[in-house]
């Protein structure tokens, strides 16, 4: 009996984003990050086309963080200790893009200033020729106050700038005018709040190809299907033509599920947990994939291994031979 | 096609009789629709309507039921491609695979690890749903004792891998009263392995390397008499994987093809070059039925248990946070704290002004059954009493000496009862809107 | 280039000008002005004028129907002159008048063919009873029982104050009384309850009363013409006690205060009662029947029942049904005997004053797929047709009434109604309820100035208010970022008349609840919003509801004008049909019990309708093509990708 596979009949497509520019194109990066253009869900080639991977982000900081797993900070050694060579580090991993997330404070308790940023953001471009992501602590005022420098010192080099939230998008859009980068959109894990604050971004003048969808995601046992259905369905929108869902997204699952106990603990925990490592890993990852296969563009991650795990995954659901 | 509310309306006497114990004849037609009623409870349905409703809710994947000495397991039923649409129905199983080269004393000890496996996430049970035993010796006489070892320490339903028919009857032999699944027919023996499991009234596995082989061998399977299947569709990584999966479940509910309309068992750990933990997460995501696991590790175990919880639960649940007191920038005894439900944009929008004001703050997230805090106050479901009863749930008060609890502005009304309530405390009414905490902070916190 | 004579009406003043030119420029040039409120854009309609001649080209004709175009109206500012032409221009109350859609609720009209003698249960009747000799010598009653069979009237209930004075007052009346009565029971039992026996002939009176969450309007009719004598409303006293339901409840449960609501709303009831009184000098004994409708919440603290339990799941009412009391008991001043009924309800959130509405739009008797909704503080709804009928209910709050918005007013004298902004300078220009110096805003002045904030640019798609233009009406006050409507200096009160962005969010909730509720009603039983063939709508926004604003914000649907209605208070007008006729009566009855309730609480599927809808117009703009279209044109190239 001949089974006619069923296809999916799509008019849309995902929208192209590039981070990133070369010298030609007024910048000074070796490459560029193109994500999105895809036509079809996931990994499904026989019924649209794939012109771009998923891509892996990888997340360092400005400075030594206080309060990430000791299982992360024996893993990067001492590179976390200097951001450019954390950056080396990265890249090393395989990373394609570079996300760099300002802290509020130095090591010393001062508040970060613009001079710092500055500095950092230099020291990171020069260690690096991959594209990368600048984005705030995540407070209001103290984001509008780095990013801005941020900007100017990145100037033309396309970085995605972040994080806009809809309190909290005007400064970071227009120093991504001023200055020629893009920005995340990110929207607390609702689909009619991603597209509304896309919308909002896009009626201040950044062209659409200019900007990142972030629609949120928890970790895994922490609310990941919300952040999975929510991606889903924004997809399932953009390739049926809804033309404010079309952003490529990116996500986060390193930073949650290294926020999560399973991670970040590894004594007092139910032995039925299993070993603590290989589990913290497995968070991650598990994270990671389940997102990429709800539509994730790009996903932030922070182990090492687990870089080089999840390349392996993408690589093979985007090879189109079977 | 599923009917709608409004067409099974059509089909109803219409006289608004309150018999089946709906308000209304289009009440009880909407409940049918959503396949949450059930169509005897109306005594007055004609024939006409029985028919045409019935044609119209056989599932489109049929459900598959074992059952071990205790514990039963049942998967199939499903009637959505995205989570989103409705609940995944019955959750994908999770099994372990031995082999029986192993020694009765080696099994025995395998499966009494492995069966006592629990794992407690957020108030739920979580273990593996059973067994498969494989007939690696090729032996009969050394697989029905291998089954027999594994039954001996295991009440959970059972899956025979035995691939003659000889084999598989040992193995059913070495049961009793139990309903293990066969594996598995494929386009050699598929004729004798009908036949025992015919006899045995037993579910039968179907395998096959390509969609087209699989939907042969199930229709002719099916009409030797064998109607309770699950299909081995022989998967090679998470490609074909996904495409496979994505295609039976498509077929099945997008184009009701019956021959193709069974559970899915995997094996993700049978291909090599690939992390079985990262195709079995992909397999309980999308489409798997029953997940066969080479290795009883919990680290990955519990990942995966969780990770099918998640997908597994009603999407139409409001978006929820554990109920809890939240830590935000490290907070101390001398930290603020302040209440707010547990559903989770509310929770996102008071946690991220928090986070955002820099200050260290302890955050006691009520459980409100997933509302706002002007719904959930509205339905009674964040009053004083629920408050009062987390602060002590969650031992609010070793944390905060101070004693201080800042409650929504939308809730200023509760305050009085919540002094009755937590007669120790001093209540504080904060901000209606999230985006006043810090101004809020600023001015009314000063230590 | 061609040059072309334009004689202008009826002032008769003619200009030469070249081909091309815009009608209103060409009036300028004649030194007319032609008033263009929205600056030119084509968007108000206001400018419209009648061509004679076909020497016209018509850029756009969005604010005209074909009939419009047909008839020879052109929009000035859109139309280009190509030929020697006459043209028109109307008094601008005439194309207000024109553009305006809705209906006047101004003068309540008999709502069908009143026959009292079958529709009416309440009459007053004269007896000629023979007086009593001493060869008649049967008792009082019975002399009047057999006066009454006369009637029809074979079984009565005779009240015991009306006993004891039944001598005196049957002698009073030198054996020919008037006796108001009421039937009860079955039609055709023959069963009346006796009210009132007088010397005297007189029309009986009856009240049709809808209590509102926030506003009470009662209806002082002729039982016996039918007509009504007058109309009153009056915000609703327990508003003191909290804005919405949820709050009068938990108001209820808290010691006195069950009772002190109760009170409340009678003593709202009794100024507007006083009110129609002192218009009318009728006599408050004549009132003999009184019929309520409200939401469940309300009735229940009318009747002084405890409403505790409508609020807490599963939301069970005391009683959605509720037999009739006298207004003694209620302390209702109209006649002691009188009685007094309350429509039936059908659920905790969906009450009588949406069964009477239902009755009043309509929509019990349409063949056709129709959505009636009652925009009040609650947002109530019902989608159907005659055969069957879903409802439900969502929160929308009072902003469409005026309250919880800093200007917000009732539709009464000094609302602005209307309005109009500039867009380029912003400047609105407004129309005021019987013409004098503002006060406040009412809906449909709300509905309108979101609306034309929007489509101007000075409120963003997220509703927030664009601190960035270039004029001082723009500004930061002590709510925050705020749109000035009227300067001080214009208003009645001395005082600025502002939208803020509190208001602008509490509108924005309010249209976004009724969306979503209306979207999910129709997905309920698998209809789209498109298939819905009239769209009737209650409320007391205001005199005229522009459907176009209405759109505009994403309250209503972008579907073709014409299948939109505003009915005014739908709830009232229901309850006035129910007091004239007992078979309006018994289908309010019928069509409670046949309405199924849909729990929107009950999934997921409405919240995310209503944040998709928390928007302007809506998250999804292709839903509103006529608005992008609008939107597209005051708006820069980035956002044209939206639409496509």
């Amino acid at each position: 009996m001949a089974v006619e596979i069923p296809k999916e009949k799509w008019t849309a497509q995902v929208r192209k984003v590039t981070i990133g520019a070369t010298s030609e194109e007024g910048g000074t990066r070796a490459k560029t990050l193109t994500v999105g253009g895809e036509s079809a869900l996931p990994f499904l080639h026989y019924e649209g086309s794939f012109p771009n991977k998923p891509a892996l982000a990888v997340e360092i900081r400005d400075r030594k963080p206080d309060d990430w797993s000791p299982l992360l900070l024996d893993a990067l050694g001492e590179t976390a200790e200097d951001p450019a060579k954390w950056a080396q580090a990265a890249e090393a991993m395989g990373a394609d893009l570079i996300y760099l997330v300002l802290s509020a404070a130095t090591a010393d308790g001062n508040p970060n200033t613009p001079e710092n940023v500055r500095a950092v953001v230099r020291k990171v471009l020069d260690a690096t020729g991959l594209p990368i992501a600048v984005v705030g602590p995540g407070q209001a005022e103290i984001d509008n106050e780095l990013i801005v420098p941020a900007a100017e010192e990145a100037d033309g080099e396309r970085v995605l700038l972040g994080v806009c939230e809809e309190k909290n998008y005007r400064t970071i859009v227009a120093a991504a005018l001023a200055h020629n980068h893009l920005v995340q959109s990110k929207t607390p894990m609702d689909v009619n709040l991603s597209k509304q604050l896309v919308i909002l971004i896009n009626d201040m003048g950044l062209p659409l190809e200019r900007i990142m969808m972030d629609p949120t995601t928890g970790a895994l046992g922490y609310g990941i299907e919300y952040g999975y259905s929510v991606m889903e369905r924004l997809r399932l929108a953009a390739l049926t033509g809804d033309k404010m869902t079309q952003q490529p997204m990116i996500v986060d699952p390193g930073a949650e599920a290294w926020k999560v106990k399973e991670s970040k603990v590894g004594e007092g925990v139910p032995e039925a947990w299993g070993d603590w490592n290989r589990r913290a890993l497995n968070w991650e990852t598990l994270t990671a994939t389940t997102l990429i296969h709800s539509g994730a563009n790009i996903v932030i991650l922070r182990h090492p291994e687990n870089v080089a795990r999840v390349r392996k995954v993408i690589d093979d659901l985007s090879s189109a031979t079977t | 096609m599923a009917l709608t509310g409004l067409e099974i309306y059509k089909l109803l006497p219409q006289t608004n009789c309150k018999d089946c114990n709906y308000p209304t004849c289009l009440a009880f037609a909407m409940k049918l629709a959503a396949k949450q009623a059930d169509l005897a409870d109306c005594p007055h349905v004609s024939e006409e309507a029985k028919t045409k409703l019935a044609e119209a809710s056989a599932p489109p994947i049929r459900l598959l039921e074992l059952k071990g000495s205790e514990g039963e397991f049942q998967v199939g039923n499903e009637t959505v491609l995205f989570r989103h649409e409705k609940t995944f129905f019955n959750r994908c199983g999770v099994f372990l695979r031995l082999q029986d080269s192993l020694s009765a004393d080696e099994l025995k000890e395998k499966v009494a690890e492995a069966d006592a496996y629990h794992v407690d996430y957020v108030g739920i049970d979580l273990y593996l749903d059973g067994f498969a035993i494989e007939a690696a010796s090729g032996d009969p006489k050394t697989f029905g004792a291998a089954v027999a070892a594994v039954a001996e320490k295991t009440k959970r339903p059972l899956i025979l891998l035995a691939a003659t028919p000889d084999l598989a009857k040992a193995g059913i032999e070495a049961l009793d009263e139990t309903r293990p699944l066969l594996y598995a027919a494929d386009a050699d023996n598929w004729e004798a392995m009908a036949q025992v499991a015919k006899e045995a009234g037993l579910p039968l596995t179907v395998r096959a390397e390509t969609l087209d082989e699989l939907a042969d061998l199930t229709g002719k399977i099916k009409e030797a008499g064998v109607e309770d299947l699950a299909l081995d569709p022989s998967l090679s990584g998470y490609l074909d994987s996904l495409h496979k999966l994505t295609s039976l479940r498509r077929l099945a509910l997008k184009e009701n093809f019956r021959p193709l309309g069974y559970p899915v068992i995997t094996f993700p750990g049978s291909t090599e070059s690939v992390d079985a933990a990262i195709l079995a997460a992909e397999q309980i995501a999308k489409y798997g039925g029953l997940i066969v696991l080479d290795e009883f590790d919990p680290s990955t175990l519990y990942a995966l248990l969780v990770l099918r919880e998640n997908i597994y639960t009603n999407p139409q649940k409001p978006i929820q946070v554990q109920p809890g007191l939240y830590e935000i920038n490290d907070p101390d005894e001398n930290s603020p704290l302040m209440v707010t439900t547990n559903f989770s944009i509310t929770y996102f929008s008071v946690a991220n002004e928090v986070e955002g004001t820099g200050r260290p703050a302890w955050l006691l997230v009520a459980d409100a059954e997933g509302m706002s805090v002007l719904t959930a106050w509205a339905a009674g479901k964040f009053d004083a009493e629920r408050i009062a009863k987390d602060v002590k749930t969650f031992n609010v008060a070793d944390k905060v000496p101070h004693h201080k609890i800042i409650i929504p502005g939308h809730v200023a009304v509760i305050s009085g009862e919540l002094e009755e309530e937590l007669p120790d405390w001093e209540i504080m009414v904060g901000p209606r809107e999230a985006v006043d905490i810090a101004s809020y902070l600023k001015s009314m916190w000063t230590t | 280039m061609a040059t072309h004579s334009v004689t202008f009406q009826p002032e008769d003043k003619t200009v030469d000008v070249p081909t091309g030119m815009l009608i209103a420029e060409a009036a300028r040039q004649a030194g007319l002005e032609i008033l263009q409120p929205c600056g030119g854009q084509g968007r108000c309609g206001r400018c419209a004028v009648i061509v004679e001649g076909a020497g016209v080209r018509r850029r756009s004709t969005i604010r005209l129907s074909s009939e419009d175009v047909e008839a020879g109206y052109a929009l000035a500012c859109q139309t280009v002159i190509e030929d020697d032409i006459t043209v028109t221009i109307p008094e601008q109350e005439r194309v207000e008048r024109r553009i305006v859609t809705g209906r006047s609720v101004r003068k309540v009209e008999l709502p069908f063919p009143y026959d009292p003698a079958t529709m009416q249960p309440v009459r007053v009747s004269q007896l000629h009873l023979h007086p009593p000799s001493l060869d008649d010598n049967v008792d009082d009653l019975g002399r009047l029982k057999h006066g009454l069979s006369e009637l029809g009237i074979s079984d009565i209930e005779l009240p015991l104050p009306l006993l004891r004075s039944l001598g005196d007052k049957l002698r009073q009346a030198d054996w020919q009384p008037w006796i108001a009565f009421e039937m009860i029971g079955e039609e055709g039992s023959g069963r009346a309850r006796l009210m009132e026996i007088s010397a005297q002939a007189f029309d009986p009176l009856g009240l049709a009363i809808d209590i509102g969450t926030t506003t009470v309007t009662l209806y002082l009719v002729n039982l016996t013409s039918g007509e009504v004598l007058s109309s009153a409303a009056e915000y609703n006293g327990q508003i003191a006690f909290g804005e919405d339901v949820i709050s009068r409840i938990v108001y209820a449960t808290k010691g006195d205060g069950l009772h002190q609501l109760s009170a409340r709303v009678r003593e709202t009831i009794h100024e507007l009662l006083t009110r129609v009184q002192k218009r009318t000098g009728i006599v408050q004994e004549h009132i003999f029947k009184v019929l309520v409708a409200g939401n469940t919440t309300m009735i229940h603290l009318f009747l002084g029942l405890p409403p505790e339990t409508i609020r807490l799941t599963p939301y069970i009412p005391a009683a959605n049904r509720v037999p009739p009391y006298s207004a003694n008991e209620l302390g209702i001043e109209a006649h002691p005997l009188a009685s007094v009924e309350c429509l039936p309800g059908v659920a905790s959130y969906v009450g009588a004053d949406i069964t009477a509405g239902a009755l009043s739009s309509g929509l019990v008797d349409s063949e056709d797929l129709t959505l009636f909704i009652d925009v009040g503080t609650n947002g109530e709804m019902v989608l159907g047709t005659r055969d069957w009928m879903v409802t439900c209910a969502c929160s929308a709050g009072p902003a469409f009434e005026g309250a919880g918005v800093v200007d917000g007013m009732r539709a009464t004298k000094g609302a602005i109604e209307e309005v109009w902004i500039h867009s380029d300078t912003h400047e609105p220009t407004y129309r005021v309820i019987g013409g004098g110096k503002p006060r406040g805003i009412c809906g449909s002045g709300l509905i309108s100035l979101m609306a034309e904030l929007f489509v101007t640019g000075a409120i963003d798609r997220g509703g927030r208010v664009n601190l960035s233009l270039d004029t001082p009406r723009v500004r930061t006050g002590n709510h925050g970022p705020e749109f000035v409507v009227a300067w001080a200096d214009e208003t009645e009160t001395g005082k600025d008349i502002v939208l803020t962005n509190v208001d602008v969010e509490n509108l924005m909730r309010a249209k976004a609840a009724i969306y979503a509720g209306y979207h999910v009603l129709a997905r309920s039983v698998g209809v789209g919003l498109e298939d819905i063939q009239q769209f009737l709508i209650g409320g007391s926004f205001g005199q005229y509801v522009n459907v176009e604003k209405a759109i505009q914000i994403g309250l209503l649907p972008d579907l073709p004008w014409d299948r939109f209605e505003f009915l005014g208070n739908t709830s009232v007008r229901g309850t006035y049909m129910a007091l004239l006729s007992r078979q309006a009566h018994s289908r309010v009855d019928k069509v409670s019990q046949g309405m199924t309730y849909i729990e929107l609480s009950a999934d997921n599927t409405f919240f995310d309708a209503f944040t998709g809808a928390l928007f302007m117009p809506h998250t999804d703009m292709s839903r509103f093509p006529s608005v992008a279209k609008i939107w597209q044109d005051g708006n820069g190239d980035e956002v044209q990708d939206e639409q496509k």
